[in-house]
């Protein structure tokens, strides 16, 4: 196994003695003296010893990575010995990194250079070079012949780069390799990256020196072995830069009572005027795209003069990128009072100088709120402000609860999706490419990846099946991507256009594809929604867009129709398929803060101390509004009914027009959409009707005719769950949409081919069709069993359900059913909030002849 | 009605016994071609489960019945251009089916898909009349509809299926389905499609939204159409379109 070693502080003198002069001389013309971060990374990245530097924005990380780099190079620029060959790679999963790279590489690089020139001292030029997706191919040509010093690149731009023979070639002897932002590679982005760095470990002739750069997060053992990898030989430093910056954070609520005061949005809007006003510049953020909108247009069309789009902007990922890339310019050069972003800035791009952070809506975990938060005052010694502004009451505990961790150094922690197997897929085809290889070979190499080192024979040879072309699928058509020779046990890519076809389809970010919306009417477009908020809606669901509600009404191609409604109150919110899920951990905080408040209320504890308690508790100090919201909305679940919390899991019984089952299962919507589900599919199957579910953040309902839920709670536990759980979504809309985006990232439906897109087809071809034919061929296809990997691990969080299934079994958290006459104050959103998915059951035929009989009954009693 | 003029639903297929004319639905063959051609690359399955399902229609009938020929009603294939795969198929077809009723008792009807035509026993028909009977395929009007001596108009293009939910509108299933009704006093026997890929669009869903071009029955007249669901061992009369909408 990798060893794990702590990076301890070197002194200033230790480290300005491998400085080279001219280094050194441009270093303190800028600073006085070496970063907190510089005393634990530059001398480690100067030995070469692999490194990991955790540390908060700010904290001069990016130039910490760059020192010991450029010192290297002017050492050997200024005796000539610089190769035309590439000795560091830097790669970021952002696109708009240019300016901070500009500022820690470029900015340096022509000072050091101007005052080598100065001293009339004659080094050579030290080239960087930036790749990314946007690169055009000229560019690409000229970077191929004169190779940069420094390569600059995204993790899909670096893994296309290495099937290119040419730029291989000046990548044989990388010795530095910078890995930024390393705590937002949680996702397949970061597994696809994990198997591209194995590949640049391979092919560079000398081990490249490995740097990652993250921000606050936990645990960081798994994130420094993510960094370099599983191997015997191989060690890691974890540098954890004890750097604080002082926080100022408050929770805000616009009116006092924010179930009763109809007055919500307008004050709401007086709120964040009278904030920005107060301060120079202000970043809101709203989590989606369609509330950024939203609070610009409201802002700009509320206080016309105070709001000019020479003052004003919103920032988000559907936005052009030179449109982004502007307003990040103007950020910078202070000449804008207010950006409203979504959680686009919410990485590390230098965004300067920034007085308030105001975040709408909760940011859903702790680390996540630290990191939107560490966007004010950028520098380490200023105290970064923040506010949160709450809009309903689950939001305003929420937003307390987070405000508590982000204020005792709580943070949640990251996994890496690890053996994906879509993945694995399209860089085996990717290796195959760029040469002939032994299949042992690949494996070992594959084995090195913290994300795959325990990736089973069988998986791994499934992939070799699938790619070339068993299964069945060749005689379909579905040609072959690779040949394998069992004898020879050698692999290589099968057929002209296969780098083609892998440059055009490269990457593991599912294309999301928009729908326009269009009024039934006149045909007037009024917005766009994705494919995937579609798929969930019926006839009759009411959305929001625009600030404006619709009813659904029906599709045609690529446009759904709708018409618009101002009585009906939506059904489902349009935020959904944006939202992000409440972290496990700020869960369990909420829910021992529940179980606090009901302990008071229950020894009838006076008002007062509990209100001075919930202050206490919660750092809402001075802030009595925000304390007494959260105090009423306590005792009216009290009065009401009881509150759950960590021992107990409450389950109200509710009948209206559907008989609703509503569970306080407050563990965040990815375990709840596990627990859900597997209940749900129990119930449903015992019933023999199909199960309505909803879920949230704080728990989850079923609806529907006979549900027995006793014995299904009986049965269920956490060994039993997977097996439920695979069986629960073999159905579902969401696995068979999942599944097309595994079958994409494997390149079984390509996005791209022979020069035409796919949105035609994409349209008309159901998920579920896809699906269905691969279903015929084989039920163990190894795709369909990543799609369900991934709904359960990723999607879900199953892990964590089986924990909460545990407790259950264990007692430590009672289970108890009441039957309500309404639905209790905690469960109010839950049921607003609307459906989320159907369990399916019953046989379409069997359903079919129920109905008809139904239908014949009417008929009779007419 | 003319005595001869009975019908009965065979699945997706319509049979007139007494004449032994059989009915098919649009085929719409090379579909999943163009699917392919846009990039997703799925298994071919239907032409063969299409194949199959012809072939124990055919069968069927034979056993209790005198099959005397077989009328497409239109969009037979699906591509507005000429498409090798396409062709294809439609030989594919045209061979097994030739077999069965012998080349001139096959008779296709043009559809808005047929621009080209790959059949071989002489043109497209844009309809074909049995006594008092018409075949067409719905998206044209010919002079020959109004006729005073046809009182039986059978079509497809319409693609109809039902999308049918319980009380409390948790579930919802979509089935093919046929429509039976009146307009201009004939009778009208609107088919689904024949391919299992295409669903069809839900007639009780929305205001069944397709503009009046489109066909030559008017929308609102669809909602006095009686509902024929077509389920897998037999076919459940669901009263009134308009009955269905919720």
């Amino acid at each position: 196994m990798t060893e794990i070693l702590e990076a301890l502080p070197r002194k200033d003198a230790e480290i300005k003695k491998v400085l080279h002069p001219l280094v050194s001389e441009w270093f303190f013309s800028k600073f006085r003296e070496f970063s907190m971060t510089q005393k634990y990374g530059v001398l480690s990245i100067w030995e070469r010893k692999d490194i990991l530097i955790s540390a908060p924005t700010g904290g001069t990380k990016t130039l910490t990575s760059f020192l010991s780099i450029l010192n290297y190079l002017v050492i050997l620029a200024e005796k000539n010995q610089l190769e035309d060959r590439i000795y560091a790679v830097y790669t970021s999963p952002l696109k708009a990194l240019s300016n901070d790279i500009h500022k820690n590489l470029i900015e340096p690089l022509q000072e050091i250079n101007e005052l080598a020139k100065s001293k009339k001292a004659n080094i050579q030029e030290i080239r960087v070079g930036l790749r990314t997706g946007d690169t055009t191919p000229s560019e690409r040509a000229k970077m191929a012949k004169k190779s940069p010093h420094i390569l600059i690149t995204t993790p899909e731009s670096l893994a296309i780069i290495l099937t290119s023979k040419k730029f291989v070639e000046k990548l044989n002897a990388v010795e530095f390799c910078i890995v930024d932002e390393i705590h937002s590679l949680d996702n397949k982005r970061g597994t696809y990256l994990s198997l591209t760095l194995e590949r640049l470990n391979e092919l560079s002739s000398i081990w490249p020196t490995k740097i990652g750069l993250s921000a606050t997060i936990e645990p960081l053992e798994e994130v420094a072995k993510f960094l370099v990898g599983i191997d015997e030989e191989r060690s890691v430093r974890i540098a954890k830069v004890p750097l604080e910056k002082k926080i100022d954070i408050k929770v805000l609520t616009p009116v006092e009572d924010l179930v009763e005061d109809s007055n919500i949005g307008y004050e709401m809007y007086q709120l964040i005027n009278s904030l920005i006003k107060k301060h120079k510049t202000t970043l809101i953020f709203t989590n989606t795209r369609s509330a950024t909108e939203r609070v610009v247009n409201h802002l700009k069309e509320k206080f016309p003069t105070e709001y000019g789009d020479d003052v004003i902007a919103a920032h988000h990922s559907s936005l052009s990128k030179q449109h982004r890339f502007d307003i990040e310019e103007r950020l910078r050069n202070g000449e804008l009072k207010v950006v409203v972003c979504s959680t686009s800035l919410e990485l590390g791009i230098d965004i300067g100088y920034l007085d308030l952070v105001i975040m709408l809506g909760s940011p859903k975990s702790s680390s996540r709120a630290l990191q939107r938060l560490g966007r004010a005052g950028h520098k380490l010694h200023e105290t970064a402000k923040g506010r949160f502004i709450v809009l309903d009451r689950d939001d305003l505990v929420e937003c307390s609860v987070i405000q508590k961790e982000m204020i005792e150094k709580k943070i949640d922690r990251i996994t890496f999706p690890r053996n994906c197997l879509d993945v694995l897929a399209q860089q085996i085809y990717g290796m195959a490419i760029y040469k002939i290889w032994n299949i042992e070979e690949i494996l070992s190499l594959i084995k090195k990846s913290y994300c795959y080192y325990d990736i089973s024979k069988s998986d791994f040879f499934d992939i070799i099946s699938y790619l070339s072309g068993e299964y069945g699928l060749e005689k379909s058509n579905v040609y072959a991507k690779i040949w394998y020779d069992a004898e020879t046990k050698q692999i290589g890519k099968k057929g002209r256009l296969a780098r083609v076809i892998y440059l055009t389809n490269i990457g593991t970010i599912p294309e999301e594809s928009f729908v326009k919306v269009k009024l039934a009417s006149s045909g007037e477009q009024i917005g766009m929604i994705d494919e995937g908020f579609l798929e969930r809606m019926k006839k009759g669901d009411v959305f929001v867009l625009g600030g404006k509600k619709y009813i659904y009404l029906y599709t045609r191609g690529m446009n759904i129709y709708v018409k618009e409604t101002i009585s009906r109150s939506p059904t489902i919110p349009s935020w959904f398929s944006e939202m992000l899920p409440l972290s496990f951990d700020s869960a369990l905080e909420i829910n021992r803060f529940r179980k606090l408040m009901r302990e008071k209320f229950e020894s009838k504890k006076p008002k007062k101390e509990i209100l001075e308690f919930i202050s206490k508790h919660l750092h809402l100090e001075n802030q009595n509004a925000t304390a007494k919201s959260i105090y009423s909305y306590f005792y009216e679940q009290h009065k009401f009914l009881e509150i759950p919390n960590s021992g107990i899991m409450l389950i109200e019984k509710y009948k209206s027009e559907k008989n609703y089952l509503l569970f306080h299962s407050m563990y965040g919507r990815r375990v709840n959409d596990a627990l859900s589900r597997a209940i749900g599919f129990l119930t449903a199957r015992a019933g023999g009707r199909d199960i309505e579910i909803g879920i949230n953040d704080n728990g989850f309902y079923l609806a529907g005719e006979k549900m027995k839920i006793g014995k299904v709670l009986d049965f269920l536990n956490e060994k039993n769950l997977e097996e439920v759980l695979k069986e629960a979504i073999e159905r579902t809309d969401v696995l068979a949409r999942r599944f097309r985006h595994c079958a994409t990232r494997s390149l079984m439906i390509l996005k791209s081919y022979k020069g035409s897109s796919k949105t035609v087809g994409k349209q008309q071809m159901r998920s579920h069709f896809v699906l269905a034919a691969v279903k015929k061929l084989t039920g163990n296809f190894p795709i369909l069993r990543e799609a369900k990997r991934e709904v359960l691990e990723d999607l879900m969080d199953i892990e964590n359900a089986k924990l909460v299934l545990k407790w259950i079994r264990q007692k430590k958290i009672r289970v108890k059913i009441k039957d309500t006459s309404l639905p209790s104050p905690f469960a109010l959103n839950l049921i607003l909030q609307g459906q989320s998915d159907l369990i399916r059951i019953e046989d379409k035929q069997e359903f079919l002849k129920r109905m008809h009989k139904l239908h014949l009954k009417e008929i009779g009693n007419k | 009605m003319a005595k001869n003029n009975k019908y009965i639903f065979i699945n997706k297929s319509l049979f007139f016994p007494d004449k032994g004319i059989l009915v098919i639905g649009d085929l719409h063959l090379g579909y999943e071609h163009m699917l392919r051609k846009s990039g997703i690359i799925v298994p071919i399955t239907q032409i063969n489960e299409l194949i199959k399902e012809l072939k124990k229609l055919i069968k069927g009938i034979k056993k209790e019945y005198s099959l005397k020929k077989i009328v497409f009603i239109g969009d037979i294939k699906h591509s507005f251009r000429f498409e090798w795969m396409e062709k294809r198929e439609f030989i594919e077809v045209f061979e097994i089916i030739k077999k069965e009723v012998g080349k001139n008792n096959i008779i296709f009807i043009k559809g808005n898909h047929d621009t080209i035509d790959y059949s071989f026993n002489g043109k497209m028909k844009n309809y074909y009349v049995d006594e008092d009977t018409i075949f067409i395929h719905g998206h044209k009007q010919f002079k020959k509809i109004e006729d005073k001596k046809i009182k039986t108009i059978v079509m497809g293009h319409l693609h109809p299926s039902v999308v049918l939910s319980d009380r409390q509108n948790i579930k919802r299933e979509k089935y093919k389905c046929f429509l039976v009704g009146k307009w201009k006093s004939k009778k009208i026997i609107i088919l689904p499609s024949f391919l299992s890929m295409i669903e069809g669009s839900n007639v009780n869903e929305y205001d069944y939204a397709y503009e009046d071009y489109f066909s030559i029955i008017p929308k609102k007249n669809l909602l006095n159409f009686e509902v024929h669901v077509i389920g897998k061992d037999s076919v459940y009369n669901f009263g009134k379109v308009r009955s269905l909408i919720k």
